[in-house]
């Protein structure tokens, strides 16, 4: 087991008093050489979660209220900054969430790859330059000589997320953390960079843990994935079983893909909002909105994240009575 | 660096610097204008009521208003391009030299303003926005907008009420040229002229820095531990300023502006006194030609403000 | 009525907004109705000259021995009076011109006027207007007239801006499209996003005219003696700052009461505005 997140909770200050519980009982674990796929609707704590991982919480006045984040041994709740300094880059890489956004446009890219590259700033310049002309190599860039002097307002979207995707191997880390990678990007690009991430897996035994709200994509790429609703994880499912999923809010969402739509059909959309942060009912959270919901749904709080095989997890506390037990 | 003109840059810059030569034909043109569109004759108004009939005439020859408006323009333009601003009807001398005498001063204390300025704004700027307390912000948005909306003349008056008449830490006004000795005339209008400038660029630093902190690269530098210098500079001050550099440029010439009325309180002998000065005595070739460098130097600065800016952060629109 | 003021102050910018506009209001109010409750005219001699401030006469006495209180009040009109002109005649002035503008087709006229618009804009507003008193005379009605001629090109650099980027929203494009009277789409959608564009402009220019209305006076080239106009007041106390703060210090605060309330205004609209 290469990570474990086990029960975390994250609050952010929202004044000096109020406190807002942005994620509540999140638990998944991920193998080493896994490709997890994180999945769930805005608001629903995904990136927070993300954040957690690569220790930048704080930044947005978020904090970890309890739980644990064991990642080989180490907590990464309890890490320090001098901790985080050789477990960022090194361990876990980090893939941000707008490509557009992601590199830094006041900086060449070659300056941004050497940092990168050598985040101890002890390695020899031609070194650096050879590592970042691999690397680029690596993530298909064309010419890469020619890139490493451009600034980010010169590339595509596609080349930009390529080049943060150099940045988060780098050192080649054991995890890498992808927010929402191809947010903003054509489908053709967005296919080219999921089949980039494939290849990085395959080569390195990289984890990657990419997060999406997009079931369809999620389910292509993946070999597991761990669905997330208000702020809680509610099914781990294998991607070749989505269709036996054992959680009402996944079949929900898988049923909602578009191209289950027939010619001149409807459109079938999960009814209601999700409960909006701060907002969320006692009770399993996902009953407003679920076809199956009974009292008993309202009433056992918190609902438990258990596991029912080998390889799946559900928080539906009824799922045996709703889909008969595993199939 | 080598600048081409076939490239991107070179053809944006290129770009720019047609427009800022563009705008300033149209500023001596509106210049122009404004002499004559305006009601009634310079030369009548200059020489007074009981002037006699011939010597209004000499004046206006004098002006060049004797020829047909557009005779005018192509003489106003030719003077121009050979670097004639026209005469003084009061000294008599000209007044491409009657800037060059008076500019160096004003541009002295505006230059010392602007460096306390920048130096004092860059800290407060990143420390404020950086913590992006809300208490702090808001106070401290608070006191810089109390500054601007105060005139500067008023802060002046206030400033002599306190170091020039209850303590005798400045002289009321007066002016001696050189070194060391300007020092002790002009530290006061410095002083207040960096207060001013401070709250106007920190308050836009501090806004761009906010707006830089919570920009997706600032986590991927976060993440990748980057040092701490770097950090500040790449990640923090380098993508802020544009918009503070900017800013300035554009508000350069209402710091200009500004300059006339301290110069006239503290007396000292700079351009914007001058122009105060031509004024009141109808000088209107002095004010022409003051009012066309104004313009020029306004453009220009704009021109490199952009260009700086963005030489520093290409996400500038030039 | 307070309840729903208290409302208002919770919301983010409320409570800057509530009170930029009470001291606005207050300081206009007092202003205008200052005939009714102070006994003194603004240029009537009622004392010694730089007779300090007392109960009788709370703001002291000017060098000639009117009533600083009577002055520093009836100054009101002649600076925010003037201000509101300077800033309401550009306003309209400079929308027309920036939403005709993004409607005109004609290339040689649209870069004439737009060329004309770059060329007042290069000039500090201040500088321009002082220059523009040689050609028209000192006087307050010049002022308003200078403002006029050379303020509007900001709001009309501002309006057109804003008019093309509406024009190519995608729900004007559809009315075009559909037909609409041109007509129609200027004032059903054109004009409304334009103008909050310049309204709000305006609001902080204000502060920006006050000042220079009466920077243009201290200097002598606005308000004309006797006429009671705070920047002139304050020219006429830097004489007598050693023996007599008040003639200079009075004005000053009305001046700075009045700039500030309106950036308070600015201020809360703009955090409004962030908030959401």
């Amino acid at each position: 087991m290469l990570a474990t997140i086990q029960d975390l909770r994250i609050d952010v200050r929202v004044t000096r008093r109020i406190r807002l519980r942005i994620v509540d009982t999140a638990s998944l674990t991920i193998q080493k050489g896994q490709l997890l796929g994180l999945i769930g609707e805005s608001g629903s704590g995904k990136t927070m979660l993300c954040r957690a991982l690569v220790g930048t919480l704080n930044r947005r006045g978020a904090y970890i209220e309890s739980g644990s984040i064991d990642f080989e041994g180490i907590d990464l709740v309890k890490a320090k900054k001098k901790d985080w300094r050789n477990i960022r880059g090194h361990k876990i890489g980090y893939i941000p969430q707008s490509a557009l956004a992601g590199p830094n446009p006041v900086m060449r890219i070659g300056a941004q790859l050497a940092e990168a590259i050598n985040q101890s700033g002890k390695k020899p310049s031609d070194e650096v330059r050879r590592r970042a002309l691999e690397l680029l190599e690596l993530v298909q860039i064309r010419r890469p000589e020619v890139v490493l002097k451009q600034y980010p307002y010169e590339l595509s979207g596609g080349m930009k997320q390529r080049v943060m995707i150099a940045c988060a191997i780098a050192q080649n880390p054991k995890l890498i953390v992808a927010d929402e990678p191809t947010t903003g990007l054509d489908v053709t690009v967005q296919a080219e960079i999921m089949e980039l991430l494939r290849s990085i897996r395959k080569e390195f035994d990289t984890s990657i843990i990419l997060v999406s709200h997009d079931l369809q994509l999620i389910n292509s790429v993946c070999d597991d994935i761990v669905v997330m609703h208000a702020g809680a994880t509610i099914e781990k499912v294998p991607s070749s079983k989505v269709t036996a999923a054992l959680h009402p809010y996944t079949h929900a969402l898988y049923d909602s893909r578009i191209d289950l739509v027939e010619p001149r059909g409807k459109l079938r959309t999960i009814k209601g909002q999700p409960p909006s942060v701060g907002k969320w009912p006692t009770g399993c959270r996902f009953a407003d909105r679920c076809d199956f919901v009974k009292d008993v749904c309202r009433t056992t709080d918190p609902t438990p994240f258990a596991q029912v095989n080998e390889n799946q997890w559900s928080a539906c506390i009824r799922h045996k009575e709703i889909y008969g037990g595993a199939k | 660096m080598k600048l081409k003109l076939n490239t991107p840059l070179g053809r944006k810059i290129f770009g720019r610097t047609i427009r800022a030569f563009s705008i300033s034909f149209w500023v001596m043109v509106i210049a122009f204008a404004l002499m004559r569109v305006t009601p009634g004759d310079p030369a009548s108004a200059r020489l007074g009521a009981g002037a006699e009939e011939e010597a209004i005439e000499a004046l206006r020859e004098q002006l060049g208003l004797n020829v047909n408006p557009f005779q005018q323009f192509i003489n106003y333009i030719r003077d121009l391009s050979q670097g004639d601003l026209g005469t003084s009807l009061v000294s008599g001398l000209p007044v491409g030299e009657i800037i060059s005498k008076t500019f160096p001063l004003t541009l002295t204390y505006i230059a010392f303003s602007f460096f306390f300025a920048f130096l004092i704004s860059i800290p407060i700027g990143v420390l404020i926005g950086w913590s992006n307390k809300a208490s702090w912000v808001y106070s401290f948005r608070t006191f810089t907008s109390v500054v601007i909306a105060t005139p500067n003349f008023f802060i002046a008056m206030v400033a002599i009420l306190f170091f020039s008449v209850q303590r005798d830490w400045a002289p009321v006004f007066g002016y001696e040229p050189g070194f060391p000795g300007n020092m002790k005339y002009l530290w006061l209008p410095i002083a207040i002229n960096t207060l001013i400038l401070v709250s106007i660029i920190s308050r836009v630093l501090l806004a761009s820095v906010i707006d830089t902190r919570s920009e997706e690269f600032v986590e991927t530098g976060i993440i990748r531990g980057v040092s701490r210098i770097r950090f500040f500079w790449f990640y923090i001050l380098k993508p802020s300023l544009a918009p503070t550099i900017v800013l300035m440029s554009y508000m350069a010439g209402t710091m200009l502006g500004a300059t006339v009325i301290l110069e006239t309180i503290f007396s000292l002998p700079g351009i914007g006194r001058e122009l105060v000065g031509a004024v009141l005595a109808s000088d209107y070739p002095v004010v022409q030609g003051i009012l066309i460098f104004f313009g020029v130097i306004t453009v220009f600065l704009s021109f490199f403000g952009d260009l700086f800016a963005y030489l520093l952060d290409r996400r500038v629109k030039l | 009525m307070i309840k729903r003021i208290r409302d208002y102050a919770a919301l983010p910018g409320g409570f800057g907004i509530i009170v930029g506009v009470s001291m606005f209001l207050s300081i206009t109010v007092i202003g205008f109705a200052r005939p009714i409750f102070i006994p003194y005219a603004p240029d009537e001699l009622v004392g010694d000259g730089l007779a300090a401030p007392s109960w009788q006469h709370p703001f002291g006495l000017d060098q000639l021995g009117r009533d600083m209180l009577s002055r520093v009040l009836a100054a009101v009109p002649a600076d925010i009076g003037v201000a509101f002109l300077g800033v309401s005649i550009p306003l309209f002035i400079g929308t027309l011109i920036g939403i005709l503008l993004a409607f005109a087709k004609n290339k040689v006229f649209l870069s004439l006027v737009g060329s004309i618009i770059d060329g007042i804009n290069a000039f500090p507003l201040l500088i321009i207007a002082i220059a523009m008193v040689t050609f028209l005379g000192p006087g307050l009605f010049n002022v308003v007239i200078i403002l006029a001629l050379m303020n509007w090109a900001r709001y009309a650099r501002i309006a057109r801006t804003r008019a093309q980027i509406v024009l190519r929203e995608n729900y004007v494009e559809a009315a075009r499209l559909m037909g609409y009277p041109r007509r129609k789409i200027i004032f059903k959608h054109v004009t409304p996003n334009v103008s909050s564009e310049t309204l709000a402009y305006a609001l902080s220019d204000f502060i920006l005219v006050i000042v220079i209305i009466s920077g243009l006076s201290f200097l002598g080239l606005g308000a004309r003696p006797p006429a009671a106009e705070w920047g002139s007041m304050i020219a006429d106390g830097r004489v007598f700052l050693g023996e007599a703060w008040w003639i200079t210090v009075f004005p000053g605060l009305a001046l700075c009461w009045s700039a500030i309330s309106i950036s308070l205004i600015v201020e809360g609209l703009s955090r409004r505005d962030r908030a959401s």
